[in-house]
This record gives C-alpha cells, structure tokens and sequence, in this order.
C-alpha cells in the first residue's frame, strides 16, 4: 500500500472530480491510485488532474512524443508508479515499447526519431540532469523545431509530470495493473 | 523530495502524521511537487522579478544584478 490511503471511489463525490478520474483511467495515465490518494484534497485534485490531462493529452505536440518524455522523465525522478504506466491512446495511435525503451536510451543516435523529437527527448533530459545545459543557445535550437508555444506547451508538461513524479517516488505508489508492457 | 528522496518513507509519513492531517500532507507534498518541476524550468528560461525590493519596476538585467542569477540557497547544491 502507498504511504497515504487513496479513497475508495465511493468515498469521493465532486461530479467533477470523478469525472476526470474516469478520464485519466480510460487514458491510463495516470489509474485510479494517485488521483483517489489526492483526492483527500477535492479542490487540489481537481486543479492537478485538469493540468495534467491537459498538458499530456492536450495542445499541438503529438502525444506519442509526450509519452515517451513522459517514461524517460519517471525513469530520472526513479518513480515506479508513473514509469509503470502506459498511455492506452498512444498505443492506440502506434507507439510501441521497443521506442519507449530508445527515448531512455541513446536516442541521439537513434534514426527512429526526427531532429525534433532528438530535441525534445533531450530537452526533457537535461532539464532535472543537467539543467545548466538549458540556455539561449539550446532554447534557440529548440525554435528550428518548434514554435514557441510549443517549447512552452512542452517545458510545462516536462516541469509538471517531473514534479509529479518526484511527489509518487516518496508516496511507494505502484501501478494497479502490471502487463508484459509495463515494464517500469 | 527534491535532493534526498530516499529519506521519504513510510518512517517519514508516519512522523508527518504527529504533525499534520493526511489532508494537509497531500497538500504539502503537491506543494513541494509543484515547485520541483516548475522553478527548474522556470530557471532554464532565464526571467526574473519584474520589480526590485523597494517594488520599482526595473529590467530584466537589472533585476538579474539585484537578485543573483541563481538562488542563493543552492549556490553549494546545483551542478
């Protein structure tokens, strides 16, 4: 069991609340643990859950990419729960392990990922590992690919699922579900 | 959270307990949360307060001479 108890869904009773566990469970990020543990907070929840379905699974940057930020990002926080975890909609759209796997790897060598996706991977990376590397220069690579409110759409996702994920590590989450793909 | 992760376990909650309602640690923690991520990227993005500490409007470049370009707290910490 994680540190704190999550509610039990009959336990919790914002309309509102319920709602977006129900969509954050038929995404798949996150299940049902992390949003019934905050939900001991209703008005908390709600603000949490709605930033980070929006951020992930919303805006103009193709969320297979966000997917695979998002594991290479659980995997620096060293959080089981949300590297545990799979988007049903980003396999839906084609996303398979063998390339959530290379986004943790030496994916700047990788031919499967455009220069764009290179930059975003390492965006990410560097961000909670060497964020000095994060300057104009860098950010001005970033403007080839993307535009600005891409970079903005992106660096908020990567700042909000890192804080996220840093938050579960210290909570002894783990998944509800484990399959062959969920590797961690 | 942000340094030593490690140290937070169930030893760790148990003492939050004596102090705090579970409310109020979920509270904290996406507090904490929050800031980890955030106040990273924030600092990639190189931007500082508009306003100097006798709340006069200045430049960026002057803010940045006022308030240090890095916090003062983790000038030992941060690589």
């Amino acid at each position: 069991m994680p540190h704190i108890e999550p509610l039990r869904l009959d336990e919790i009773r914002d309309p509102e609340l319920l709602a977006l566990i129900a969509r954050c469970e038929a995404l798949g990020v996150p299940d049902s643990l992390f949003p019934r543990i905050l939900a001991r907070v209703p008005a908390h929840a709600t603000a949490l859950l709605r930033a980070l379905l929006v951020s992930y699974a919303e805006g103009t940057v193709d969320h297979r990419l966000k997917e695979i930020i998002r594991v290479q990002l659980a995997r620096t926080a060293g959080d089981a729960y949300f590297a545990g975890l799979r988007s049903a909609r980003a396999a839906k759209d084609g996303l398979d392990e063998d390339t959530i796997e290379a986004g943790s790897g030496k994916f700047q060598d990788d031919p499967r990922f455009t220069s764009a996706e290179k930059w975003a991977l390492r965006y990410a990376h560097e961000m909670y590992v060497n964020p000095e590397k994060v300057d104009a220069a860098f950010y001005d690579e970033g403007r080839k690919h993307y535009t600005e409110a891409q970079i903005m759409e992106l660096g908020a996702f990567i700042a909000f699922h890192y804080g996220m994920q840093a938050f579960t590590r210290t909570l002894g989450a783990a998944p509800l579900r484990r399959t062959d793909n969920n590797r961690g | 959270m942000a340094l030593n992760p490690d140290r937070i376990g169930r030893e760790f909650y148990d003492e939050l307990r004596r102090h705090y309602s579970e409310e109020e640690i979920i509270e904290l923690g996406a507090f904490i949360a929050f800031n980890i991520g955030y106040h990273t990227f924030f600092g990639t993005l190189k931007f500082y307060p508009m306003f100097s500490q006798d709340a006069g409007l200045v430049g960026q470049e002057e803010s940045a001479r006022l308030y240090g370009a890095a916090p003062a707290s983790l000038a030992g910490v941060t690589k």
